[in-house]
């Protein structure tokens, strides 16, 4: 009994300070990778490492953004490493967000007007085409890349930013499929009804009365499509072959195939590969709730 | 603009919903549809909005045929159970809707939402989400947008059944008074037997996908034409008794176990041997004080206080009972022995096979009422306290 | 529902057909075409610098695969992987979970900060690992030999057993969060009145968590732990990206195995054998997952 007691004084206290260990040891790469960017090259081997920088520097991000070539200390001489891949970071960034917008804005606008069709109307297949979405959500993505490259290569397309975004679709739309199905089920139809009886027609339905209700599920899907086309290796890999194509994820594995390593570069890099979706997550979090809840529960 | 159903058939699946359903809905009057869930009320409002499809049958509007119509072009205006409001919309916005889908020009727009939310006393929640609002604020505002339109027929599904008791009882006056300041034909649908005797022009009594009756309150109340309608209308219910049709002195009798009435009055309409159903309201029975005048015995099993009334549960044996009203001053006392009388000019009587009406000329369903007087001016009580609270 | 067809106004069907169109159409070339032509390309021998050699050879890239040791190393150590990772995402997962289900104040910055994980990107992950876990200059070899943990270095990516470890790891941190998520969202919706009655009854903390908490979780455990284990079982990028398979193969898990066989060894057919064999396993996981969720549902539960 007295465990209770104690625990009802203490509780609070402990799961608080269990709750910040956890935190730590959760944030502890991310919070790294920030200390060791924003250290100068000298600091970063230092011993012991300092989580905090001493001297903070802004040279990498500086060399990421400005596409400056970066020298690296060989033998107390500065060398430079030629055409290092940080010139094109930020073509890659750029690359990287046009994929991503463009795969989302295709598979928000066609898993929207498909689930709209498929929750008002009556045809066959229409509980069967939800539940085939979502076997093919789970089907992994190295089984969709190598026939999608042979398409891409009789397209012609290989190489191109544009077969990225139709890959990305084959991989981000059965999930959005899925989710905007839940959720227009769960729209009142009664609504609707309502419009239709004031006089609107369904497009007029679906653009004043549909769209805005929808809001929270599209902003949920969206957040999932972009997450999967930004953080993806595999397609990038695969279907891209010159620097100047390339997505972020595949340019930065790139510095690390090099004989030297520069890590301070490198962790500016992951730095800021990972602060577009972590901003727009954390903005929109709220609305993933009230999107996800409508939704696949057990996705 | 009256409404003309002709010979409606609906199934859902294998299920029939409305069978052979033919009625008229007479011009600028405020027509009730009633009947417990799943009697087809709802489905016969939503194929008049044009929400459903009509398997077989023809509706009209006026002369216009309008079942291939949709919703936007039959002029109608509905009200939803749950109101429907736009959410994402203002109450400003919603009023305006059907105006702004028409293409109405904004100040046109802009004044007969004024107009409107002045009527319905909603202007200081123009700028305001149906979120905000209290139950009572989003109808006015369900009704505003129907009055924006100036529709030809206005429906309303259920539309006091989310409200709390107080305030159904102010806006089922409220909902009167604006069907007759609407000027439209108000079809209204409920399964609370009250609202419709209260509001209703004619009450079309549903069952199981079948008109049971269709006629003014005073009638489906004063000459229920089945069992269904006797039963459903009126609260407290009528009693039923199950009993047989004896002769006693030659005059036909009404006989059961615990009660007999005499049916001499009806001696055209029955026969001997006719096994039949009597029906006599609370209201029209009485506790009489010795056995010669009383036509059923018991012992009170139960007395309810009703404000105004008192409602006496006689047991007569083997679990029979008779709910008799009486005032409230009377002085009947639990597990006391007491005799009731019933008149038989007030009783109603039913043939046990068909469950139709045996007295008065009433069949179920007239085909296109409407143009019939609203029933001979018989002996029946004037509506009274019964149904009214 | 049919309308009066107007000029500019569409009948109602005519807006559901049209509305049905893109998908159908993505997801026949998207969806429907990748997974067929992985299945056939399984059957034929592919060399993507040659396509012209292209043949059709039955069953052999089977019999290849079969006969392979490397693939059956593939498969036993993905088993492992996934094993380990499950284990440890589920155990990690109601824990946080529980500590997550509190009323204090700024647990929302907590719930934020502790699905983080989710959302990066694995290469980022997997380059913080490699440079954390780095044997020289990486952090935690520093802080593990100055605390006295250990005495020598651990060379994390460089021996079989502890490259296995290290992606579990990786496994663990990223995914645990879906698990918290899932679990929490099962806490939530415990009637709080199960606790009051079993507090009344006399139930200290520990049977109330037995009895009240975890057959409130079984089932939503039941169908994330198969879920997760589809998952795991055919994920690329978190072993390839931090060993690349090695050191050698000792990392190598199915996904692995076909990416190798395609474009190393230029063996598409292989590859898509293995995916087809990926995918047969990916089925009897899913009859499994919707016989468990169907049971979940039937419980009264989603």
């Amino acid at each position: 009994m007295s465990w209770e007691i104690l625990w009802r004084h203490t509780g609070r206290g402990v799961i608080f300070v269990a709750l910040c260990g956890l935190t730590f040891v959760v944030c502890f790469p991310l919070v790294w990778a920030l200390s060791t960017s924003l250290k100068p090259k000298s600091e970063i081997f230092a011993t012991p490492p300092t989580l905090v920088p001493k001297a903070p520097t802004f040279e990498n991000y500086a060399a990421l953004v400005t596409g400056r070539p970066q020298y690296f200390q060989s033998g107390g001489q500065q060398v430079d490493t030629g055409a290092t891949p940080a010139q094109f970071f930020t073509r890659w960034f750029l690359n990287s967000l046009l994929v991503t917008l463009g795969s989302t804005v295709i598979s928000i606008v066609v898993s929207t007007l498909a689930a709209y069709s498929l929750t008002r109307f009556r045809y066959w297949g229409r509980t069967f085409v939800p539940y085939f979405s979502l076997l093919g959500y789970m089907v992994p993505s190295i089984i969709f890349v190598f026939p999608l490259f042979l398409m891409m290569v009789r397209l012609e397309l290989t190489d191109t930013l544009l077969s990225l975004v139709l890959g990305y679709v084959s991989i981000t739309l059965p999930f959005c499929m899925w989710l905007m199905w839940a959720f227009m089920r769960s729209i009142p139809i009664e609504i609707e009804e309502a419009a239709l009886v004031d006089g609107a027609t369904r497009l007029q339905v679906f653009r004043d009365v549909v769209l805005p209700t929808a809001l929270p599920g599209i902003i949920a899907a969206a957040i999932f499509a972009m997450i999967v086309s930004w953080n993806d290796y595999l397609f990038g890999r695969v279907f891209l072959n010159s620097l100047d194509n390339l997505t972020l994820t595949v340019g930065v594995m790139l510095f690390f195939e090099g004989t030297h390593v520069d890590w301070g570069l490198l962790m500016a890099a992951c730095v800021l590969m990972t602060v577009p979706m972590a901003s727009l997550f954390m903005g929109l979090q709220r609305h993933l709730v009230a999107g996800f809840g409508a939704g696949a529960v057990k996705g | 603009m009256d409404v003309s159903l002709e010979v409606i058939n609906k199934s859902f699946g294998s299920v029939r919903v409305l069978k052979d359903v033919s009625l008229k809905f007479p011009s600028r009057k405020f027509v009730t549809l009633l009947g417990p869930s799943g009697c087809g009320k709802t489905t016969l409002l939503r194929m008049i909005a044009g929400l459903e499809t009509v398997d077989s049958g023809i509706i009209r509007f006026g002369e216009k045929v309008v079942n291939r119509l949709a919703p936007r072009d039959r002029n109608i205006a509905m009200v939803f159970q749950s109101y429907a409001l736009y959410p994402q919309m203002s109450v400003g916005q919603n009023l305006a809707y059907g105006l702004r889908v028409r293409g109405t020009p904004k100040e046109a727009r802009a004044a007969a939402v004024e107009r409107v939310a002045r009527i319905l006393e909603i202007e200081h929640l123009l700028d305001r989400r149906p979120a905000q609002l209290s139950g009572g604020q989003r109808q006015r505002v369900a009704l505003g947008r129907a009055m924006v339109r100036k529709p030809d027929i206005f429906l309303m599904d259920e539309p006091l059944s989310n409200l709390d008791a107080r305030l159904r009882i102010t806006m089922r006056a409220e909902l009167r008074r604006f069907h007759l300041d609407l000027g439209a034909t108000t079809v209204y649908v409920t399964h609370d037997q009250l609202e419709a005797m209260t509001m209703s022009d004619h009450v079309a009594v549903m069952n199981g996908g079948i008109v049971q009756q269709f006629g003014s309150p005073a009638e489906v109340y004063g000459r229920p034409a089945n069992l269904f309608v006797a039963g459903f209308i009126g609260s407290p219910p009528m009693n039923l008794i199950h009993g047989a049709v004896e002769l006693e002195n030659g005059a036909p009798t009404f006989a059961s176990e615990h009660a007999r009435v005499s049916l001499r009055h009806l001696a055209n309409r029955v026969h001997a041997g006719q096994r039949v159903v009597l029906g006599a309201r609370p209201q029209d029975l009485r506790l009489v004080p010795s056995a010669a005048e009383g036509n059923a015995h018991g012992r009170v099993w139960v007395v309810e206080l009703v404000g105004s009334e008192k409602l006496v549960d006689v047991d007569l044996g083997d679990k029979r009972r008779l709910t008799v009203q009486v005032r409230a001053d009377a002085p009947v006392l639990e597990d006391e022995a007491v005799h009731v009388g019933i008149d038989p000019h007030d009783v109603h009587v039913f043939d046990a096979e068909t469950a139709q009406r045996v007295s008065g000329r009433e069949s179920a369903v007239p085909p296109f009422p409407g143009s019939e007087p609203l029933g001979r001016r018989e002996h029946f009580r004037p509506i009274a306290t019964s149904w009214r609270d | 529902m049919a309308t009066r067809f107007r000029r500019f106004t569409l009948s109602d069907q005519a807006v559901g057909v049209l509305f049905m169109v893109p998908f159908v159409l993505t997801a026949l070339f998207f969806m429907v075409y990748p997974i067929v032509e992985a299945v056939r390309m399984a059957f034929f021998s592919y060399n993507p610098l040659r396509p012209d050699l292209s043949a059709f050879v039955g069953l052999s890239n089977f019999s290849y695969i079969f006969d392979d040791q490397l693939f059956w190393t593939s498969f036993w150590q993905a088993t492992v992987w996934t094993g380990f990772s499950i284990v440890f995402q589920t155990l990690f997962g109601v824990a946080i979970a529980l500590l997550l289900h509190q009323a204090l104040p700024g647990i929302a910055i907590f719930r934020g900060l502790l699905l983080f994980p989710y959302i990066v990107p694995t290469v980022v992950i997997a380059l913080i690992w490699r440079w954390i876990f780095n044997p020289e200059i990486g952090v935690v070899n520093y802080a593990l030999l100055a605390s006295g943990v250990i005495s020598e270095r651990i060379y994390w990516l460089s021996t079989p057993e502890m490259a296995m470890a290290s992606t579990i790891m990786l496994n663990v941190w990223k995914y645990t969060p879906f698990v918290v998520i899932c679990v929490l969202a099962r806490l939530q919706s415990v009637p709080l009145e199960l606790y009051d009655a079993a507090k009344v009854d006399g139930a200290g903390v520990i049977r109330r968590f037995a009895d009240v908490t975890l057959p409130q979780l079984k089932e939503v455990l039941i169908v994330v732990v198969v879920f997760r284990t589809i998952w795991t079982f055919n994920k690329f990028e978190e072993i390839y990206l931090l060993t690349k398979g090695g050191p050698g193969t000792s990392t190598f898990n199915l996904a692995v195995y076909a990416f190798e066989q395609s474009i190393a060894n230029l063996k598409l057919g292989v590859g898509a054998a293995t995916g087809v064999i990926m995918m047969i396993m990916l089925s009897v996981g899913s009859v499994i997952y919707l016989r468990s969720a169907g049971f979940a549902r039937e419980e009264g539960h989603g």
